[in-house]
């Protein structure tokens, strides 16, 4: 499905700050799989899982999504990608302040210019999921940690993508929450889904549903953790 | 097509949620920008009311004035000279006028008081053979000439009087109220107001009051062989200075004014009130500057994140511009239209109370006048040219460069 071959990511180039995150890659994600990439705080997770993602470029080696190259594919057709193929929940839920949730969780889908209604409906539905009906209409900073959370994993699954990539998705939840989660990346295996997650929470790296688990050190892959 | 129309609703509203959530700053901001554009207009409205006031009065006034000078003075015309100055060749008509002004104590203000021009069709005639330079936009420069005032319907006879809006203002009386005056003689004259001037200029018309002959003489106590001055019309306009020159030769003591000395006096002082005004134009301009330049360089920290949120999620470059396109001009049209309402008021309306004291002395030689609401698509055109446009480019051009870097680094470590 996803095919990294020796990546890099070195940021500030040529300046005195210059910091190589990920050092020589290669990594296959299969196909409707899970897949974990684990590794002390700071070896570069999330940096891999942008580029995963098309939300950064690699400073060298290529990325294939499905045999086709996209390291080389210009700036439009790499939104596109990243809005109809990767549900992404971030490591901070990034929700925009200000606006409600409903509209927080509608936000991917309006570049598509769909019928409001269909939308409407199809927020309502994810937020239910998620028990958030009650908080539709609530201003996103008057969440918990926790519903903050919930909500961008609503807002990663408008669009139906066929990948998600979820960095740190149990940080702000509880044990209970916490399993609710896994039932969901069940799901999604169930629905012939791809996953990607990052975490260095056993509950989810020693999960039993878990197919790969990757582990990560100073921007490089470890073959036999210790 | 629709999903196109659908698309451009999305992002619209969500730009209007974006603005109603910063509203301070975006009042503040629109607050600002609708005192600029208010500025801005109202000079614009102000200069070119007053240019086309000018190019009015002109249109109107006569092509030779000629006044009796004695020691040096303007004194009163005896009658016997407009015999005199009609036989001299080229000049195709003569007309008197009696005029005076009159101080109104209990007000503190002078009028001018006229007999009515003594035949309209030859003051009419009168314009016919000059060409005046007129605004295009004005609905009145089609017609080669036309009275400066009308006062259709009233009848102007002994004992009546016809009023400017300006004096009907002032003292608070209209048709069929009583104005005394105190004649030369020590009479007091109790006078009814019979009409109202209506004009297009309401320069022309507002401190005048129109009186019948009798009723003028007895007020200054002019005896019936002197007007106040005489009015010339030339049958061929190239010969006004020769036919000038030819009234002075005759006349030792005649003093004509021809109209291009009228136009020099009057453009002196519109083109000074003309430059004050572009004093506060420019500085109106440069404000705007500044602000719209501040605003380009001042993306903030929650702008910046905000669109790395909105392209991780898969909005493009476009989308995001597009929203700011519309953020932008959101806030420029209202600003405009708010601008552009007010200054209209405040020039035609309240008399530019706001450059009174760039306005001092005009408001003292014609007081409490308005002027004719008069603004045209040209004004409309650059004012929008001025600010809309700058500043909706000042909103993208910011976000163009925040919308091409990585979502990734546009989020990063700014929490969430
Ligand atoms: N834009 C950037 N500029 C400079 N350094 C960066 C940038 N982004 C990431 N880094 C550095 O790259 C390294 C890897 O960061 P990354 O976020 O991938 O770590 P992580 O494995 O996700 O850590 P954590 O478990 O704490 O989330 C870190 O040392 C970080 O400081
Ligand atoms: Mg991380």
């Amino acid at each position: 499905m996803i095919e990294l071959m020796n990546v890099r990511k070195v940021f500030n180039a040529g300046k005195p700050s210059e910091f190589s995150a990920v050092n020589g890659v290669s990594l296959h994600i299969p196909e409707n799989k899970v897949t974990v990439l684990k590794g002390p705080s700071g070896s570069g997770k999330t940096t891999l899982l942008s580029i995963v993602g098309c939300m950064s470029r690699p400073s060298a080696g290529r990325v294939k999504l499905k045999e086709r190259e996209i390291t080389s594919l210009p700036e439009r057709f790499l939104t596109d990608i990243r809005r109809s193929t990767f549900g992404f929940i971030f490591q901070q839920p990034n929700l925009i302040k200000g606006i409600t949730v409903l509209e927080n969780v509608m936000l991917p889908a309006y570049p598509l210019g769909e019928k409001r209604s269909h939308l409407k409906a199809r927020a309502h539905r994810g937020l239910s999921e998620l028990s958030l009906t009650g908080k539709a209409a609530s201003k996103v900073e008057w969440l918990s940690g926790g519903e903050a959370q919930r909500v961008s994993i609503v807002r990663a699954l408008i669009n139906n993508p066929s990948i998600i990539i979820a960095d740190e998705p149990t940080a702000h939840l509880d044990t209970k929450l916490s399993y609710r989660f896994m039932e969901i990346v069940e799901k999604f295996k169930a629905e012939g889904k791809t996953v990607i997650i990052t975490s260095h929470d056993p509950l989810v790296y020693e999960s039993k549903m878990i197919d790969k688990v990757v582990n990560l050190r100073d921007g490089k892959i470890e073959e036999n953790p210790t | 097509m629709n999903v196109w129309i659908e698309k451009q609703r999305y992002i619209i509203d969500f730009t209007i949620s974006s603005l109603m959530r910063r509203k301070v700053k975006n009042i503040g901001l629109l607050v600002l920008y609708t005192l600029i554009v208010f500025i801005l207009a109202s000079t614009m409205f102000f200069t070119y009311a007053i240019k086309r006031e000018a190019a009015f009065i002109l249109e109107g006034s006569p092509e030779i004035v000629v006044q009796n000078l004695v020691a040096g003075r303007h004194d009163l015309l005896p009658v016997s000279y407009l015999e005199e100055i009609k036989s001299i060749r080229g000049v195709a008509n003569v007309e008197s006028r009696l005029w005076g002004y009159f101080y109104d104590s209990l007000v503190g203000a002078n009028y001018t008081l006229m007999t009515p021009p003594q035949n309209q069709d030859s003051h009419k005639n009168q314009g016919k053979t000059t060409v005046v330079e007129n605004d295009n936009g004005d609905p009145h420069a089609n017609h080669e000439a036309h009275a400066l005032f009308e006062y259709e319907g009233a009848l102007l006879e002994s004992g009546t009087l016809i009023i400017g809006n300006g004096v009907a203002r002032m003292r608070g009386i209209g048709k069929d109220d009583y104005m005394p005056f105190m004649a030369a003689d020590g009479q007091i004259m109790n006078m009814k107001i019979v009409g109202k001037l209506s004009s297009v200029s309401e320069l022309v018309s507002s401190d005048l009051i129109l009186m019948s002959e009798a009723d003028l003489r007895k007020l200054f106590g002019i005896s019936p062989d002197k007007v106040t001055d005489a009015i010339v019309t030339v049958r061929n306009p190239s010969e006004i200075q020769t036919v000038a020159g030819k009234i002075k030769k005759r006349i030792h003591s005649a003093r004509p004014i021809i109209r291009d000395e009228i136009l020099r006096t009057y453009s002196s002082i519109f083109n000074w009130r003309g430059g004050m005004m572009i004093v506060i134009f420019s500085a109106a301009v440069l404000a705007f500057v500044i602000f719209a330049w501040d605003k380009a360089s001042g993306l903030s920290a929650g702008e910046r994140q905000e669109i790395g949120i909105l392209k991780a999620v898969g909005w493009e470059t476009g989308d995001v511009i597009q929203m700011k396109f519309w953020e932008g001009a959101i806030v420029s049209l209202s600003a405009f239209l708010g601008g552009v309402i007010l200054a209209y008021i405040h020039v035609f309306f309240t008399g530019s109370a706001i450059f009174e004291p760039a306005l001092e002395g005009w408001s003292n030689l014609y007081p409490n006048f308005t002027l004719t609401p008069f603004i045209n698509a040209e004004q409309l055109t650059t004012l929008f040219f001025l600010t809309v446009i700058p500043y909706t480019v000042a909103t993208i051009v910011p976000t163009w460069r925040a919308a091409t870097i990585d979502p990734d680094s546009a989020m990063r470590h700014t929490g969430g």
